[in-house]
């Protein structure tokens, strides 16, 4: 009973409140019907998370069959229901409360690493968080209390985060869950391969030492050698043979470690949640998560560069008697546009203006635009210094 | 003995010299000077210790750097025997220098060996003497004694603080018992000294595990400079080794006890919170700093230290949700309680740690990065709590350990749960095996270290598998055959007993009576004409206890029984040594005995068997490894999937190295002799991988013996041997003096200078194909060696 006192001053109210009964090991007596594994070696034992009170399975059976009942420990006034029972994941059964309600707190506290600005950060959420939960878990009656409060206060406050955060947590796990299964089908499909590749060189080795002594027996005097020769090209032919398939073999196992580290990078996603008033649960460090990242936008070959012309501009309303006429349909052949032609012969007529090469050398750099705008005035195509035709 | 090798002059503590003591040195000194690693093997009992030792002190003392020398043995003994060999060379150096020089060489070995408290001293387990010693030395022991609390201290260990840091002890080499010897005299605690003079020692000798096993090297082994010679001797094991480093095994016991640990932490942390709440407090602030103690992890009483290898070591602050003490022990126990309910599944399981990781965050909501940092929260927490009785908290150790090597390494791992201890068992006794799949990794913090790593041993063969195995890059790979002015041993297959039938342990044939008869014949016709002593060694325990109760049957021990005493190896080691004691007798006043015993036994590693301990071993069968164990099968897998080494490779490698190192046991010498029979019908395939000089002197008409033939052979061979031979008969063949010496050295320059010139010639005669040249280059090296070899063994020839 060492484990009982050790809890009792550790766990101070809750436990005497609960007064979780010492775990069970393999051999125990159902405390309720006092039946010993010895008379009925199929028993288990199963717990209500309400008291965490265990009793056999027959108990279970007999006392909430007829609906909802009293928890038949002394001193325990819960109701519990016949569906609340399940058998217990560990032996003992403080550690079973515990994981509950852990569930429960992480359930509600799941901020990733990769959302917190610093490590140290992270750490003290971390720490905020055993905090709460051993509030939870072992504090005194108040503290449970307030312990519960943050956690509902929190849980409302920051729904939509919690949710994301789930769900990014959900696929991730999905996501390593189906990696560690395609490792193991990896794994077994090579082990196939290995055993039938073994097996084929058997074969082969059977099938050669037969030929050779074929050619053996079939040759006349002398021939032994040329026997020989054959069988040496036929082992090393088994000897390409594997190391094609050693080859093959490595080929897809860099595959899976590829597609492993993709799955990894997917693991990474998070959620919000920022400050809130005073006297509130808040945590510091969060990145801020409101402000969403810019959406990319359209893929851009030339890397933002800009080629809209800075000298003069392109108007959509370009006409000149000179060049009215092709404008007209019937002169244009499919594919044709004017706006191109037009483009280019502006591009064309600008091109290498304001650009001089000795200063370039000195300075390497261009000049300004301003500089130039005079002396390309002068030579503008079409002679005005703003490329405006009417 | 007195020569130059190149221009190191080299002083040998014996008159004489082997030939292939003499190419190891210039194989080992070329390594040295390339800086590289070397897989070296010599045939047992040529004097490799000796050699090693001369090359690398004439090296230490020649060049300036003085590169340290980190000499790595398996077991005390063989520690001990080349610390006597260390000490006869430096005396030998100092008579002929005529001075003593500045030389310092150490052996290092567990506390419970160099223990001097009176009444330490006296406890039988290694790991409780170690946990007292910590108990009377740790930091805060003394702090709590200058405080002037009563507290028991060691007054040896005290002692040494009042001398200076880096003169512990005075120049020479120590042996153990010297050491001890000479802490007795001064009131010193020979382990600490050891220990902290290692940094002001030329030469340390000690066993493998300081070095490789991350657990000890990080305290013991960190401050070594790179350029240091290491050496691991009697290596053919290393693989083992490395992998036993990370592996661990958790029983319902550890578990049980490790959950007591939990609860005592536990109460220590309340009985902390209301006496000294300041140092828990300061604990905490520092680990929310993430400061770790420049001195801490170095600490030499340190509880544990890290399990995980250096590289791996996350340099971060300890996660905050095991900042706090009380919230540290429940992670744990929340740990624990899992692993016991994983425990409790009645059937095998085996899995990668990712997926036991994702189990046990589902169930349990542990994450990976605490897990990481279990061991050193641990320690942190050991040392804050100042707790004197460490020895309760080593299965709660082991579990730590655990935890941060699962939560560590993804790959080269795996985790086996087997709930029975054989397949017949009724009543459960589940096991988690945590066992490490790549031996690479543990030596990998090494090579990366050291800048030349020498692995060597009498059987290391095929040498390339080494270098596949631990993931490393050998310099230079070489196999010295064994050269004899005689025949002096006679390695021999017998395929068939004396009725033609083929004889071998495989499974399907071991137990047919035929088999077991003709093994019992080969047995009786051996032990017939063997001189002294003869030793069996069969592939298991199991299959020789059944082949001797067949043998009662058929009255064979009967028979063997008149000729010589039959003697048995126990797994138990006290019996076995009885038997071992009474064998010698036996060999020493007698007609002799016979010793059966097994090929992966005590017996086959570490006893010698020379002169006429030793005539004749007879190897029954292949000494293949339990196949059907689950962590061999997933190291096989393992192993063919990263390394490409097909599982028969593998299996047939290390059977063939067992069947080697058994071999090795009745030759300990030049003047030794003895047989080596191998009796199953798969050696005659396995021959390739025996190594070089057993292979070479194994004719190939002795390949394929029936039991009456190859007992025929052994008579002539026994009749030769009894011809008197002398020491003169050697020289100049197998031994060398002075002058030998010289002739071989003269030789081989002018070799080597025909070599240059007809190269030269050949540059000149090819003309301006450059890239031609330089391929020759390196064809000439190779070809140069080789003639090196194959004149040796020209002169063997010579001499039969």
């Amino acid at each position: 009973m060492s484990r009982n006192k050790s809890f009792a001053s550790r766990g101070g109210t809750t436990a005497a409140s609960l007064g979780l009964p010492a775990p069970i090991s393999g051999d125990d007596m159902c405390p309720v019907c006092k039946t010993i594994r010895y008379l009925n070696k199929d028993m288990e034992f199963l717990i209500n998370p309400e008291c965490y009170h265990s009793m056999c399975s027959n108990c279970v059976n007999r006392l909430f069959n007829d609906g909802p009942n009293q928890c038949p420990y002394a001193g325990c006034h819960r109701t519990l229901r016949r569906k609340g029972f399940r058998s217990p994941f560990f032996g003992d059964l403080t550690v079973e409360r515990e994981v509950d309600i852990r569930r429960r707190v992480a359930a509600v506290f799941n901020q990733h690493e990769d959302d917190f600005e610093t490590l140290r950060d992270y750490n003290n959420y971390l720490q905020m968080v055993e905090d709460l939960t051993f509030g939870l878990v072992s504090g005194t009656e108040a503290r449970r209390r307030d312990a519960e409060a943050q956690l509902q206060q929190w849980e409302a406050e920051h729904k939509i985060d919690i949710e994301r955060n789930r769900k990014a947590g959900r696929e991730a796990d999905e996501l390593s869950r189906r990696r560690i299964a395609a490792e193991r089908d990896a794994a077994r499909q090579r082990r196939i391969e290995a055993i039938k590749e073994a097996e084929e060189e058997k074969l082969e080795r059977v099938r050669n030492r037969e030929a050779e002594l074929d050619t053996m027996a079939d040759a006349p005097e002398g021939g032994a050698g040329g026997g020989a020769g054959a069988a040496g090209a036929g082992g090393q032919r088994v000897e390409l043979k594997r190391r094609k398939q050693t080859n093959r073999a490595g080929e897809t196992g860099a595959a899976a470690a590829g597609s492993g580290g993709g799955a990894g990078a997917g693991a990474g996603a998070g959620g919000a949640a920022t400050t809130s008033d005073v006297g509130r649960l808040s945590i510091r460090g969060l990145k801020d998560k409101r402000r969403a990242p810019a959406p990319e936008g359209p893929y851009d070959p030339f890397g933002g560069m800009d080629f809209v012309p800075s000298r003069y501009k392109l108007h959509e309303g370009l006409s000149h008697p000179q060049i009215d006429k092709y404008r007209d349909r019937a002169h244009n052949t499919g594919g044709y546009s004017f706006e191109e032609y037009a483009a280019r012969a502006m591009y064309e007529a600008f091109a290498g203006l304001a650009v001089f090469i000795e200063d370039e050398k000195e300075v390497g750099i261009g000049l300004s635009a301003g500089k130039v705008a005079g002396i390309s005035a002068g030579m503008a195509a079409v002679g005005s210094d703003e490329m405006e035709i009417d | 003995m007195e020569f130059n090798i190149d221009d190191l002059p080299i002083l040998f503590p014996y008159p004489r010299i082997y030939p292939e003591q003499y190419a190891y040195m210039v194989d080992l000194k070329k390594t040295l000077d390339a800086g590289g690693n070397a897989v070296l093997e010599m045939p047992s009992g040529t004097g490799k210790t000796v050699t090693l030792l001369s090359l690398i002190v004439a090296y230490q003392m020649y060049y300036p750097e003085h590169r340290k020398l980190i000499y790595c043995s398996r077991t005390m003994s063989e520690i001990e025997k080349a610390l006597v060999e260390l000490k006869a060379l430096m005396k030998f150096r100092t008579e002929r220098l005529g001075y003593e020089e500045e030389f310092r060489g150490l052996g290092l070995t567990s506390r419970k060996n160099l223990c001097l408290h009176p009444s330490v001293k006296r406890e039988k387990s290694g790991s409780v003497v170690d946990a007292r010693c910590r108990s009377l030395t740790a930091g805060f022991v003394k702090e709590k004694k200058e405080k002037g609390e009563n507290v028991d201290v060691c007054v040896y260990h005290d002692n040494l603080d009042n001398l200076e840091p880096h003169n512990l002890i005075p120049n020479g080499v120590w042996t153990f018992d010297g050491l001890l010897r000479y802490g007795e005299q001064h009131k010193q605690c020979p382990y600490f000294t050891a220990r902290r003079m290692m940094q002001f020692c030329n030469v340390i000798i000690y066993s493998y595990h300081y070095l490789l096993d991350p657990k000890i090297a990080e305290r013991v082994s960190k401050d070594l400079s790179k350029d240091c010679i290491v050496v691991f001797d009697e290596a053919h094991n290393i693989d083992n080794v490395c992998i036993e480093s990370l592996s661990t095994d958790i029983t319902e016991d550890s578990l049980r006890r490790a959950t007591r640990g939990a609860q005592n932490l536990e109460t220590k942390i309340n009985e902390m919170r209301d006496s000294d709440q300041k140092k828990l407090q300061d604990e905490y602030e520092k680990l929310v700093e993430g400061l770790r103690g420049a001195d801490e992890g170095r600490q030499e009483d340190a509880f544990m230290s890290n399990p995980t290898l250096p590289d791996d070591l996350l340099k971060e602050a300890v996660p905050g949700n095991i900042r706090r003490a009380e919230h540290f022990v429940a992670f744990l126990r929340r740990f624990i309680e899992y692993l016991k309910t994983r425990m409790k599944v009645r059937q095998v399981i085996s899995e990668t740690p990712p997926s036991f990781l994702a189990h046990l965050k589902e169930y349990t909501f542990i994450e990976k990065k605490p897990l990481r940092f279990c061991a050193e929260r641990l320690t942190s927490l050991v040392r804050t709590l100042e707790l004197t009785n460490i020895e309760d908290y080593q299965p709660l150790q082991e579990v730590a350990t655990f935890a941060t090597l699962v939560a560590t390494y993804e790959k080269g791992f795996l985790l086996i749960l087997e709930p029975y201890e054989s397949d017949t068992a009724e009543v459960p006794n589940p096991v988690l095996h945590f066992t490490c799949l790549d031996a690479a990794i543990a030596i990998k913090p090494v090579f990366d270290r050291f800048r030349s790593v020498v692995i060597t041993s009498g059987t290391i063969s095929p040498l390339e598998m080494y270098p596949k195995m631990l993931g490393f890059v050998a310099a230079v790979q070489e196999s010295y055959s064994m050269t004899l002015a005689r025949r002096s041993f006679l390695p021999m297959i017998v395929t068939r007993g004396s009725d033609q039938a083929s004889i071998s342990t495989s499974f399907q044939v071991r137990n047919e009576p035929s088999v077991v008869r003709n093994y019992g014949s080969l047995l009786t016709e051996f032990a017939r004409i063997t001189p002294d002593g003869m030793v069996v060694f069969f592939p298991s325990y199991l299959y020789m206890e059944s082949i001797i109760s067949m043998w009662q049957g058929m009255g064979i021990l009967d028979e063997v029984w008149k000729y010589k005493l039959i003697l048995v190896e126990t797994p138990d080691a006290q019996e076995t040594s009885v038997a071992l004691e009474t064998y010698r007798t036996a060999c020493c006043n007698g007609r002799g005995a016979v010793l059966l015993c097994v090929a992966r036994g005590k017996v086959s590693e570490g006893i010698d068997f020379d002169h006429q301990y030793g005539r004749t071993v007879l190897c029954i069968g292949v000494p293949f490894q339990y196949t059907e164990s689950r962590i061999l099968k997933a190291r096989l897998e393992f192993l063919r999937e990263t390394y490409r080494i097909r599982e028969n490779d593998f299996l047939s490698f290390d059977a063939m190295r067992h069947a080697a190192q058994c071999l090795g046991r009745v030759l300990r010498g030049k003047d030794d002799y003895g047989l080596m029979v191998l009796a199953d019908r798969r050696f005659r395939a396995k021959r390739t991988q025996l190594p070089k000089w057993i292979n070479q002197a194994l004719l190939d008409s002795d390949t394929n013996l029936s039991t009456d033939m190859a007992v025929s052979n052994a008579r002539r061979f026994l009749k030769g041997m009894a011809q008197p031979f002398r020491a003169r008969d050697q020289e100049g063949i197998s031994t060398w003096s002075m002058g030998d010496l010289r002739a071989h050295q003269a030789k081989m320059a002018d070799e080597q200078i025909r070599e240059l010139q007809e190269r030269e010639g050949e540059r000149e005669f090819g003309g301006g194909v450059g890239g031609k040249g330089a391929g020759g280059n390196g064809d000439a090296e190779s070809d140069y060696d080789m003639d090196n070899d194959d004149e040796a063994e020209l002169m063997a020839l010579d001499g039969r």
